[in-house]
């Protein structure tokens, strides 16, 4: 059982685990780093690029150790709402990843599984943070999403917990063309289906999707494609009554 | 007498051209998208729930009970001729079917799986009408602390009954709950978990969870690598539809008991169908003389099941149409269908609205009577349409999941919306949870948080409102001894019995 092979390999995966652990810390803040960069472009609104990543950088750095001393104090200072982050759902999920490097994990399956749900919980915990809580007796708006994420976070932590204890199935085997592929066809729909009609985006994302497949053979899928395409085009407009635009747009005007 | 003037006024609605026509559609749609495999009877209502969206509300209704008992036989034909359960309902059906059809013996299992079930779903319409308006009574008492404790009852059932460790499926009706939070709260209206983005201030829609969830994250997982081998489709040659003199007498018992065995556990919420058909089996096989005839083709394993499932379909509507509690995940996308169509379910459905009511139970008979009458002759059509290769089938459900999504709402955001939750849904599968549990839960969020509120509003903030309460104390305390039951390693060991056994 404990021969240095295995050993060698846990401890790999679970220096590799602890790492996407990390990444999982501060991934609502590259989120919004990568989105604000649209704001360059005046692709929607928000803070600028520069402004988000030293906001980030100083409250994951700086502000939130100087909230949490200056709370022992007795400094009742309001946080801001990127120092809440930092406190409420990165520094936990770095403390998780930190221990996870000194745990033999007997079921990555429920372990990662758990924690991703605690990780969820967490951000849910912080999104409601700015709702009002408990007015006397009568619920505020943020004390069912705060009772419930509290309860998530700990069944999220005893999932893990399981996954420490018992033996169980490893990580389950991702693919990643299956999921690309039908992913790009749904937001081409989407962004397509506006200005392009249902005729145009409903074709190029059915050749979009099946190129999530090897098995796809392209002369027969054309054919389908078009059928297909010629099929909705009647049915949900025509029979259905559902308004959508048919073709692109400057093609009518 | 009421029950016989409600029947008749039921099969007057039921019988107008139009709504036949609704109920005809629904079955066929329900039965081909069942037949599917991979897309089981939640998908299939939840993708076509935007089609009705233009009908008039009875019509609609009609047309989606059409297609969840549709899809429910649809389910059976495809697993006893090709031991592909369409959905997880006939599962079972699958051990001593495809034996039976293995044997050469397709016709009689088929024909036996539809006489069952159209027995079974004629009992159960009659249960519906009978215990309706009774129940509804029951329902008036019932305040918020009732409600709530209902329904914490409902999902602990949820739990109880769903395969795999229960902190998960508690761990994803606690996700459900968090989710049906997005968006204004009802009270107070602030916008919680919106983060200003205009399409999440309505909330999460639930259609747009739904067909992420189970649609696309069925497609992507249908894609993996591997999955090819589950999808390998066998041609089955039938011989001889009718089943001999000595298969109906074998089946008949069985029939009704499991008919009885249905009615009671789809009305019970959290149970529903998938139960009703395992516990069925269960127990033709402990009754039998000889229990090694079980899965090597012994007719009572399809005759069962089969009318336990299709009983707890529709006896499932009763806590729906009386309380408007949906026990299942199905009845939750038939409240939000229902809710579409601006009719809030609940005790006063059935007195505001004789029509959808009696309408649609009354449609129920017709719509199984329709689909004993479809199924038989059509099987070599489904059959057929098996063979369709899986690489033309993937690309046309995305595209008509994606169309059918943007229609609900006009708004390209749902589409990508439901595709993120594709993903959730890869993700959850990948870790072994259940998404059946989420989507209860994030259905009874809203009623549950509200009734929350109300209760404790009305103690001036006592929580042992719950338990002071008669009825809402006895519903807890239910719902605790289960949970206890659940966790006891005894009821454990023989759960996972029971779900081994499915799986030979």
């Amino acid at each position: 059982m404990a021969d240095t092979m295995g050993h060698s390999a846990t401890a790999t995966r679970n220096t590799s685990v602890a790492i996407s652990f990390c990444l999982l810390a501060v991934a609502p803040q590259v989120f919004e780093f990568i989105w604000s960069i649209g704001t360059i472009f005046g692709w929607g609104t928000g803070r600028g690029p520069a402004t988000v990543l030293i906001s980030h950088a100083t409250a994951l750095v700086a502000g939130a150790p100087a909230v949490l001393i200056g709370s022992i104090g007795g400094d009742t200072k309001k946080a801001s709402s990127d120092v809440l982050l930092a406190l409420i759902y990165s520094y936990p999920i770095f403390a998780v990843a930190i221990v996870t490097l000194f745990m033999t994990i007997r079921s990555a399956q429920d372990y990662v599984g758990g924690i991703v749900l605690m990780a969820l919980a967490l951000f849910a915990l912080w999104a409601s943070s700015d709702l009002q809580g408990m007015r006397g007796f009568s619920f505020g708006a943020g004390t069912a999403p705060r009772m419930f994420g509290g309860l998530l976070v700990a069944l999220g932590a005893a999932i893990a917990l399981t996954g420490l204890l018992t033996d169980g199935p490893s990580m389950a085997h991702y693919s990643w063309r299956g999921p690309l592929f039908v992913m790009a066809a749904i937001v081409f729909f989407a962004l397509a289906i506006r200005p392009l009609g249902v005729v145009v985006s409903a074709f190029a994302s059915f050749m979009i999707a099946a190129t999530g497949s090897h098995e796809t053979r392209w002369l027969e899928a054309v054919i389908v494609g078009a059928c297909l395409t010629l099929g909705c085009a009647l049915l949900f407009p025509y029979v259905l009554g559902l308004p959508m635009p048919m073709f692109p747009r400057f093609l009518i005007q | 007498m009421d029950l016989f003037a409600n029947l008749a006024h039921g099969f007057a609605v039921a019988f107008s051209p139009i709504n036949l026509l609704m109920c005809l559609i629904g079955a066929l749609v329900g039965t081909l998208v069942g037949v599917l495999p991979g897309i089981g009877t939640i998908a299939t209502v939840a993708m076509l729930l935007p089609i009705t969206f233009g009908l008039p509300p009875v019509g609609a209704l009609i047309m989606l009970a059409g297609i969840y008992y549709g899809a429910q036989y649809g389910g059976s034909t495809t697993s006893i001729l090709v031991n592909i359960p369409g959905e997880a309902t006939s599962v079972v059906t699958a051990i001593d079917g495809h034996q039976m059809a293995k044997q050469g013996r397709a016709g009689p299992a088929l024909a036996i799986a539809a006489i069952g079930s159209f027995f079974a779903g004629c009992v159960a319409t009659v249960l519906i009408a009978v215990l309706g308006a009774p129940l509804t009574k029951l329902a008036l008492a019932f305040g918020p602390a009732e409600y709530f404790s209902l329904m914490v009852l409902g999902l602990i059932f949820a739990v109880v009954l769903a395969k795999g460790s229960v902190l998960k499926a508690i761990a994803m009706i606690v996700f459900g709950l968090l989710l049906s939070m997005v968006g204004s709260d009802i009270e107070t209206g602030a916008s919680r978990m919106a983060f200003n983005i205009p399409e999440l201030a309505d909330g999460l829609g639930f259609a747009t969870v739904a067909m992420g969830v189970f649609g696309f994250a069925e497609i992507i997982r249908n894609l993996d690598a591997g999955a090819e081998m589950n999808r390998d489709l066998v041609q089955q040659k039938i011989t001889g539809l009718m089943p001999t003199r000595k298969d109906l007498k074998d089946s008949a018992p069985a029939i009704l008991r499991g008919t009885a065995l249905g009615s009671i556990l789809g009305i019970l919420p959290g149970g529903g169908a998938v139960i009703a058909s395992f516990a069925a089996y269960t127990l033709e096989k402990k009754l039998a003389r000889d229990p090694s005839r079980f899965g090597r083709g012994a007719i009572e394993g399809v005759a069962g099941p089969e009318s336990a499932n299709n009983a707890a379909a529709q006896t499932s509507f009763i806590p729906l149409l009386t309380l408007g509690i949906p026990p299942n995940a199905v009845m939750a996308l038939m409240v939000g269908a229902m809710t579409i169509h601006g009719i809030v379910p609940g005790p006063q459905v059935m007195q505001k609205q004789p029509d959808l009511v009696w309408g649609m139970i009354a449609s129920m008979w017709i719509g199984n009577l329709m689909l004993i009458i479809i199924n038989l002759p059509l099987v070599g059509i489904w059959v057929r349409l098996l063979r369709v290769p899986y690489r033309l089938m993937f690309p046309s459900i995305v595209i008509f999941c994606a169309i059918g999504i943007y229609s609900v709402n006009n708004a390209p955001v749902d589409v990508i919306l439901a595709g993120v939750f594709g993903l959730v849904g890869y993700w959850l599968i990948k870790h072994d949870f259940e998404p059946a549990p989420l989507l209860l839960g994030m259905v009874l969020g809203p009623l549950m948080e509200e009734n929350l509120r109300r209760a404790l509003l009305i103690s001036r903030g006592d929580w042992s409102v719950f338990l002071t309460r008669p009825l809402s104390a006895v519903l807890l305390g239910i719902a605790a001894f289960l949970l206890v039951l659940t966790v006891l390693p005894a009821l454990r060991s023989k759960r996972d019995e029971v779900f081994t056994e499915s799986e030979n």
